[in-house]
């Protein structure tokens, strides 16, 4: 969008007042993000720049709040920092890893059972003979939408019926229950414009249906479904409702760690977890562009 | 060809049965690959959903631990105290509580209905052994509690299974000793203001999600390709960035000492004294959860936006529409989809927001949720529990119906 | 629809700058400031006539059209209508009516409003718009589908009802940007004729842009064939073919044979005699005052070259030829050639009582007459006209 040569000063005011007011949301949108990245550099365990951070004084930044990270928990916080002793000691008892080992855990779990039923649900629904697809494809993402404390609060009493209250299965069962539905819709849009002339094809030039699948549908649907594993990661990964009411301590994840941390006592140490999972995400985030674009040049849908 | 239509009328239902067969057999295929995950949707969300449904309508633990009791107080009508029948149906319940020790559990659930009730159960459960008949006598003389027709209210109220009082409770009425349907006092009304909070909080949301996010979506879907792409990660980026971090940077911005308020003292703008309050009330949710909403405002606009092609402005300019009227009457009606769909997914959406406003809402930026979360874990009140959260699930259901008739007509995409 | 009926143009008649509704004074257009898409353009676009910008895609003619709309500014120049400068006057103040490329219908208002749209925004009386729309519907023979939507018109219900409202506020100027691009060619061809019986009936300014040549041949009263962002040659369709200017022209309206060589003698009248490649003198006719010793492209219409000619005939430049392979397509037969050991020169042969007693491998000879055969410079391709 460019200025025409007959406008107007006020439409040339109003030109610029525009851009200048989408610049400033998509600064509210990613500044509030960035912002913790300096701020957990903080030598002191204050939430905002001190004076010295405004100076760029090298002794006001310190990388203590990461070292936190590893140390918060271990039986002995003596031991130096990176000898075999100290890295035995921060596996064994660190609080963090612990919740992080949890968290890679259940995401796992989730992504895996998530993404098999959610791609085969998603290849029968993109099948013209499905039968009420509409209604299906609204119930199956439904966990999306309804308030996940009403979801939780249901697996509640469900997973104390079943004994599989405060088990890992149980919260993996519940997380792959959220993910699912983003599985369903990237593949199912990855399937739209699936030119099924394809299958024809290959069934013409004599392939058997299973030849047919991974030789035929399965390259041209994994992007669909390898970003729909990343959103499930994602949410998984991201999820404390859940968490809060399905586990106990010993299954705590990060961000239910983190949930912990802001009631109780918010130190700087948060700002640095926050920092290494706004790196992952940029990193995921990432990975599903690069996915997408793929995707698109592969169904020859033009990027425009 | 030729020979379908010459064929007698027997072959053609044989054809007819054969495409039936043929048809019916790709359905079933179809369906086959769908069954895993509808089973594992219907075993891990439709079946618990249905039982906390169940929960706020049907309560059979008074009925079942104190059968006696709650036959008994069935022929009462609630005028003065009830006959000896229900006394001594009272102790005998009570009596076996104590033998199995079970009385506990009766007294937290008639305590949830007539608060301070469980210490008048558990004592009575202690005494029940020693009491001799008739009971009216020696249980009044032994408690003076029962003495109080309110008491024998409460647990009539309770022996029903089958219930409205969770329903009752929700919108902030209740069943009184005479068993009249009564609005609570003003005073202690909770729910009710409490979804209006959450409509409101949620409309104002909607409403901030929108006016910051039409603008905004409309100028990434006119930009060149390569600024948009560059920009939208702007966009994705909190997109995938966790709730948590999100608002744990809300809280380091808005907090007294925070940035926001430490740049407006450094400024001059405030007085060090004067810090403006942005956090742990409802400015604070609003901001936090306009901020983590935005997204998904941005995104259904966009890809809308983009399929409205330049040449219906250029058009109407050509046709002799100045560039307001081109856009009202041609771009904005053509946006319409878009709009209705991104405003009632960040509805739908911060109608059932938890997290956030219980980190930053404080007391009155908190909202229903926090109350269903509030009664499952603390007060233990599931019944309410699942009261509140069946209104709340009506709603969002509502909406979502909503929803999926505008994404048909149109043909919009989630996500 | 009231249109005062304007007088036909004479085509042949000289016309001077008063009888122009549109000029261009050396306008130049570009995007990016290194490439010129439209490099120095001079036009003078008649009242009422029929002008075609044909050229192929990326040659400068749809930008010239959104320069004259006014969705794109001209980088260098003027643009005048009526003799006013219009390049600061947005598009909505033009009063110039445009049929887009996909129509461009408003998918959320019925044809009737699609058709009001330009009346409401002009501030037309109720009743007025009515009346208008009505009368606009009966013109293009849609009386009755004024509350269907776009959506439910076919594509060429939706190219009429786009006519129909480029012409309903009674501009003075159309443009239409290969509007007839997404119908078959069936459709096409009706489509064509009605828009001219439109352009004939109401005396309306046409100007068309097609990269369709045979679109451009049959409605226009005059062409301007466009390339690399010049106008190559501006005249009526059959001096376009007949008498092209340059090399581009001739190759790209119609079929044409190309024959290189030196250009050996001139005479005042153009007539001149060129050395072939091979060696041959033959004779054609000069175009572009082509010096004696420069190389030249013949240029011959298939239809203009007779097989095995009177030899007797002195009027006719006679060369050898062997045939290469031969296309039978119904009421002709396409003849491959080699001529002069040369690229493959095409003749048609009519497949009449006569017969074909050509095949594969003969030697034949080939002629023509001189006045058929024009000897284009073979940089001419780069030159500018008008």
């Amino acid at each position: 969008m460019s200025l025409p040569t007959y406008a107007q000063n006020w439409e040339r005011a109003w030109y610029y007042a525009f851009r200048a007011f989408c610049i400033l949301v998509l600064l509210f949108l990613v500044l509030p993000i960035l912002v913790i990245i300096p701020l957990s550099f903080n030598a002191e365990p204050y939430f905002t720049f001190t004076d010295g951070m405004l100076r760029l004084d090298p002794t006001a930044f310190s990388t203590r709040w990461y070292l936190d990270i590893f140390e918060n928990g271990m039986s002995n916080p003596a031991l130096p920092a990176g000898s075999w002793e100290w890295l035995a000691d921060v596996w064994q008892n660190g609080q963090w890893i612990h919740s992080a080992k949890n968290s890679i855990l259940i995401a796992t779990g989730a992504t895996i059972l998530a993404t098999i039923l959610g791609t085969l649900a998603a290849l029968g629904l993109s099948q013209p003979a499905m039968p009420a697809g509409r209604l299906i494809t609204a119930l199956l993402i439904s966990p999306i939408i309804v308030p996940i404390i009403v979801t939780s609060a249901s697996l509640v009493f469900l997973l104390a019926k079943v004994g599989l209250a405060n088990t890992y299965f149980g919260i993996i069962l519940a997380h792959a229950l959220l993910g699912a539905p983003f599985v369903v819709i990237t593949v199912t849009a990855s399937m739209s414009g699936f030119d099924r002339s394809l299958i024809r094809a290959g069934q013409m030039l004599g392939a058997p249906s299973h030849v047919i699948f991974l030789k035929i549908i399965m390259p041209l649907i994994l992007p669909g479904v390898i970003s729909g594993a990343l959103f499930a990661f994602g949410t998984s990964f991201d999820e404390v409702v859940a968490v809060i009411f399905l586990t106990d301590y010993e299954q705590r994840t990060i961000p239910r760690q983190m949930w912990a941390g802001i009631r109780e006592q918010i130190s700087p140490t948060i700002l640095a977890i926050a920092t290494i999972l706004v790196v992952l995400s940029i990193a995921l985030l990432t990975v599903v562009e690069l996915l997408r674009r793929r995707s698109e040049r592969l169904r020859g849908v033009k990027p425009s | 060809m030729g020979e379908v239509s010459h064929s007698a009328p027997e072959g053609r239902d044989l054809l007819k049965r054969q495409l039936g067969l043929a048809l019916r057999r790709q359905k079933l295929r179809a369906l086959l690959l769908v069954v895993p995950l509808l089973l594992f949707v219907t075993a891990t969300f439709i079946y618990p959903i249905g039982g906390l449904l169940t929960r706020s309508a049907y309560a059979p633990e008074f009925s079942e631990g104190m059968p006696r009791t709650a036959a008994a107080l069935s022929e009462w009508d609630r005028t003065g105290l009830p006959p000896e029948s229900a006394w001594e149906a009272l102790v005998l319940d009570l009596q076996d509580h104590n033998r199995q020790g079970t009385a506990g559990k009766i007294a937290a659930t008639l305590n949830v209905e007539l608060p301070g009730a469980r210490s008048l159960i558990i004592k009575t459960a202690r005494l029940a052994p020693r009491l001799t008949p008739p009971y009216r006598t020696s249980l009044a003389a032994a408690e003076d509690g029962w003495k109080n027709p309110v008491a024998w209210a409460a647990m009539k109220t309770l022996a029903n299974s089958f219930t409205d009082r969770f329903y009752l409770a929700a919108v902030d009425h209740r069943i009184d000793a005479d068993g009249s349907v009564v609005a609570q006092p003003s005073g202690r009304q909770i729910y009710v203001p409490l979804f209006v909070r959450t409509f409101a909080i949620g409309g104002l949301v909607t409403l901030c999600c929108l006016l910051l996010g039409f603008p905004v979506a409309y100028w990434l879907s006119v930009l060149p390709m390569r600024y948009s792409n560059l920009l939208m990660i702007m966009v994705l980026l909190p997109f995938w960035t966790s709730l948590l971090v999100r608002t744990t940077a809300w809280i380091v911005l808005l907090q007294d000492r925070g940035v926001i308020n430490s740049l407006l003292v450094w400024t001059g703008l405030i007085h060090d004294e004067g810090r403006l309050r942005l956090i742990f009330n409802s400015t604070g949710t609003v901001i936090a959860m306009t901020h983590i909403l935005l997204p998904f405002m941005i995104l259904p606009l966009y890809s809308v936006m983009k399929t409205v092609p330049p040449t219906y402005m250029r058009a109407a300019r050509s046709l002799g529409a100045n560039q307001f009227t081109a856009f009202v009457r041609i771009y904005l009606p053509q946006t319409k989809a878009g709009v209705a769909a991104g405003c009632l997914l960040v509805f739908i959406l911060s109608l059932g927001y938890y997290i956030t406003p219980a980190l930053v809402g404080g007391e009155s930026g908190t909202l229903i949720s926090n109350m269903i979360a509030y009664h499952i874990q603390k007060s233990l009140n599931w019944g309410l529990a699942a009261a509140l959260s069946a209104l709340l699930l009506a709603s969002v259901l509502l909406l979502y119906w909503a929803y999926n008739r505008l994404a048909q007509v149109d043909g919009l995409k989630l996500g | 629809m009231t249109v005062k009926k304007q007088p036909a143009p004479d085509r042949d008649a000289s016309h001077s700058a008063a009888d122009a509704v549109v000029r261009f004074i050396n306008v130049q257009k570009t995007y990016d400031a290194e490439r010129l898409v439209v490099r120095n353009l001079n036009l003078d676009i008649r009242r009422g006539e029929f002008l075609t910008m044909l050229g192929p895609s990326g040659s400068g003619k749809t930008t010239t059209l959104m320069m004259l709309a006014g969705f794109e500014p001209a980088t260098h120049g003027e643009i005048l209508l009526n003799g006013r400068q219009i390049n600061r006057v947005p598009p909505d103040k033009r009063g110039i009516g445009m049929v887009f490329q996909n129509y461009a219908l408003f998918p959320h208002m019925t044809v009737a409003e699609n058709l009001a749209f330009p009346l409401q925004v002009r501030s037309v009386g109720k009743a007025e718009v009515e009346r208008r729309v009505l009368d606009a519907l009966a013109m293009v023979e849609l009386s009755g589908f004024g509350t269907r939507r776009p959506a439910q018109l076919s594509g060429g219900q939706q190219q009429r009802v786009a006519v129909a409202r480029a012409l309903i506020f009674e501009p003075e100027v159309v443009l239409m940007d290969e509007p007839l691009g997404a119908l078959d060619k069936q459709l096409r061809e009706q489509m064509q004729y009605e828009i001219k019986r439109l352009h004939e009936r109401l005396g309306v300014t046409i100007v068309y842009v097609t990269h369709d040549q045979s679109e451009a041949l049959t409605m226009s009263d005059r062409i301007a064939v466009f390339n690399d962002g010049v106008i190559q040659q501006l005249s009526t369709p059959a001096d376009l073919y007949e008498q092209p200017t340059s090399l581009f022209v001739a190759e790209f309206i119609g079929e044409n044979n190309r024959l290189g060589g030196k250009l050996e003698h001139v005479d005042s009248a153009g007539k001149c005699t060129v050395r072939l490649d091979g060696g041959q003198i033959v004779s054609a006719i000069a175009v572009g005052n082509p010096k004696p010793g420069q190389a030249v492209q013949l240029s011959l219409r298939p239809e203009r070259v007779l097989l095995n000619p009177n030899r007797s005939d002195t009027s006719l430049s006679i060369v050898e030829a062997s045939v290469d392979d031969l296309i039978y397509l119904g009421d002709h037969i396409r003849i491959r050639l080699l001529v002069d050991g040369q690229e493959p020169f095409v003749i048609k042969a009519l497949n009449d009582d006569n017969g074909m007693s050509a095949r594969k491998g003969d030697k034949v000879a080939v002629g023509w007459r001189a006045e058929n055969c024009r000897a284009l410079h073979q940089s001419q391709s780069d030159v500018g006209h008008g």
